[in-house]
This record gives C-alpha cells, structure tokens and sequence, in this order.
C-alpha cells in the first residue's frame, strides 16, 4: 500500500494551525498556491479575521508578510519546498539581520510518497538549508500533539525575533494525489 | 534631476508617512536626506522594496510610500501585478529610474532599452501610473498622489550624482525603531 492509496487524513492538522494564527494575532497571511496545503489556505480565505495575500513568488510573499509586521500586523507566510528555494535570499539578508518573526508554513516536498524527481532535490535541502541558517524547525509527520508544537513553535518565533520554519508533510495532509 | 535632490523633494511632502528605501544608495540617500523613524532602510532583499511597501499598506490605513529602483523592480515585475490584485488605496510607488545597474557598473538596464514599468504598471491594475523627468513634475505627481486614492505608481527618471556616505544603520534597529511608530513598544508582540 502507498502512502496516496491510504485513507484521507482528517483535517485537524488545518484546523490547528489557523488556531494557532488566531492565537498569537498573526492575521495577515500572503502565500503561493499549493494544492497540498490549500485546504488550511481555504479556511483561512474564508475567515474575516485574516487577510490572504497572494503573491506572484515566494521571495515576493516574504516581502509582503515583513512590511505587514514592521507596520504593526503579524504575518505569516505559505509555500512549497520549491518556493523556499526561490526565497532563500529574502530569509538571509532581510528576515535574519532584520529578525522578523514571521513563521513559515512550508509544505516539504521529496518525502515519502513523493511522485516527482524534480521535487526532491529542493524539498530534501530546505531543512538542511533552514539547518544552516540557524532556522528553527519543526517537520510534521501527524498531528498527535501538533497543537503544542505550532504553539510553542509561534512563541518561540516571537521570542527570538526570527522566522520559524513549521514543514508539513504529505504523510500529514495526504499530499498531491499523482 | 538629479536622485538626492528627488528624495529631499520626496521627504518634505512626506510628511510622518512611512518611507520603504531600496537597498543601497537609495537608503543612504533617504538617511541624508533626513533621518526618521519612519524610514525604512534596507541593504538586502534586492526587489522586495515596493513588497515590503504593500504589506506595509496591507497593515496600516496609513498612505506608505516605496523608493524603488528600476533594476530592482525588474527583478520582481510579479510585485506590480500583486498591487494590481490587492489594489491598496494607501500606496505610493516611486522608482527612480536611472535605465542602468548603477551599483555594479553603470550597465544599462531594460529601461534604457525600451521597458516601460509605466506601461507595466498599467497593464497590471495600477491605472495611476505616469512618468516625470523633472523635480517639478515630481512635486505634482507626489503632491496629487498624496491627495488621492491609488495605488499609484511614478517612474521618476533621475541622475546619480556621485555616492554619499553609507547611512550608519543597523536592519534590527530599524524594523524596531520602525515598528514602534506604529505599536506600543510596551506591549511587545506575543499577545500571550
């Protein structure tokens, strides 16, 4: 059996992470589409508590979400792996000498279940990447206590004033369906 | 016209509106020109200028204004479209447009080779969009920008004139210093 052919997973882990951005007053959300993650993007679209931005690349997204905090709004940013890739200099030369506390919702690409070779060069270096930056991370393979882990993983963002990096994987959210 | 007396210019009709400086000369320029907690200076993130200038209009009612560069726009055109979409009523675009890199060699840039961001910015959803060549024009294009909603564009074709001194800024202390404009620094971010 495959991870794809398994049965859908619930949609907790969505709902926990928009709990946990209405918790810490992160209303300001500015993303690139990802059908893996589009669930808790759709939520998030829906609600009037937050603004969702959609940005024409990644770099762009982080750009926006750090103009947003450094006006007084809490932000966040959504992505892939790959958009990580086509982000890394917003992350080394605005986000850390700047020390922004923007967490990063990354969906991880490249893990089990992967279908698409192109996908796994990036989605296997963006934790080593975020690892050489000094990024706290935290990969998510279940939501069994992902409700203290995003938590905690947003107070510790804002309590050390630099990004936090939450990678959500397709063994979490059932991934892109190939 | 030449791009420091451009940002004096800009930095008396300003007002206490918030300030987005590209990286480089344009900061340091901005510093010169009058140093306040309003600007914010960067030195990186080359093409996130007017980004960071539309979260910025995203999270304040308030009228910000980007001190773009034409090299550096061209790197992030999807910025002009994503102003287009979000349509912020409060944000002023300027690019000092030199048609050239003028960091890395005075190298001609796609401006001088018939890009208009002008044109750009119009086919993106920025109909406020116009271009001026001199500091009078400046003055009214800003002036009527001010006065009305955008999002609005300028293209403001200017000269370097020789390098200032680097700005003494640090990126931490000016997001911090920055912020503060805008919440009580009593009240630090985490709300629990």
């Amino acid at each position: 059996m495959t991870v794809n052919e398994s049965a859908p997973p619930s949609e907790n882990w969505a709902h926990i992470i928009v709990q946990a951005l209405k918790d810490w007053d992160t209303s300001l959300i500015a993303y690139v589409p990802d059908i893996s993650i589009h669930r808790v993007t759709s939520i998030i679209d829906e609600d009037p508590f937050f603004r969702l931005v959609s940005a024409t690349r990644e770099e762009e997204a982080i750009g926006i979400a750090v103009g947003a905090y450094a006006a007084g709004r809490n932000a966040a940013v959504f992505m892939q792996s790959s958009g990580f890739g086509n982000s890394i200099n917003a992350l080394a030369s605005l986000c850390l000498p700047a020390r922004t506390p923007i967490p990063f919702f990354i969906n991880l690409r490249g893990g089990p279940g992967e279908f698409n070779i192109s996908q796994v060069p990036m989605g296997r270096a963006t934790v080593p990447i975020l690892d050489l930056f000094g990024v706290v991370n935290f990969t998510l393979t279940d939501d069994y206590r992902m409700d203290r882990v995003v938590d905690g993983a947003m107070k510790l963002c804002h309590a050390n004033r630099q990004p936090v990096a939450i990678c959500l994987t397709q063994l979490l959210h059932g991934g892109k369906l190939a | 016209m030449r791009r420091f007396e451009a940002t004096q210019l800009t930095l008396r009709l300003a007002g206490d509106r918030p300030i987005v400086g590209n990286l480089g000369p344009t900061s340091d320029e901005l510093w010169h020109a009058g140093h306040r907690d309003r600007n914010f200076y960067t030195y990186g993130n080359m093409g996130l200028c007017s980004s960071i200038a539309l979260g910025m209009a995203l999270a304040t009612d308030e009228q910000v204004i980007s001190l773009d560069g034409d090299g550096s726009l061209l790197m992030n055109l999807g910025t002009l479209a994503s102003i287009g979409r979000e349509q912020p009523k409060n944000l002023i675009v300027v690019v000092w447009d030199n048609e050239a890199w003028g960091q890395t060699g005075h190298q001609t840039s796609h401006t001088g080779t018939g890009t208009s961001l002008e044109q750009v910015a119009v086919s993106c959803g920025i109909a406020s969009s116009s271009t001026v060549t001199d500091l009078e024009e400046l003055e009214g294009a800003l002036s009527s920008a001010i006065a009305t909603d955008g999002p609005h564009l300028i293209v403001a074709k200017i000269e370097e004139a020789g390098y200032l001194p680097v700005a003494p800024v640090e990126p931490e202390f000016t997001l911090y210093r920055f912020r503060n404009t805008f919440v009580d620094p009593q009240q630090p971010a985490p709300p629990h």
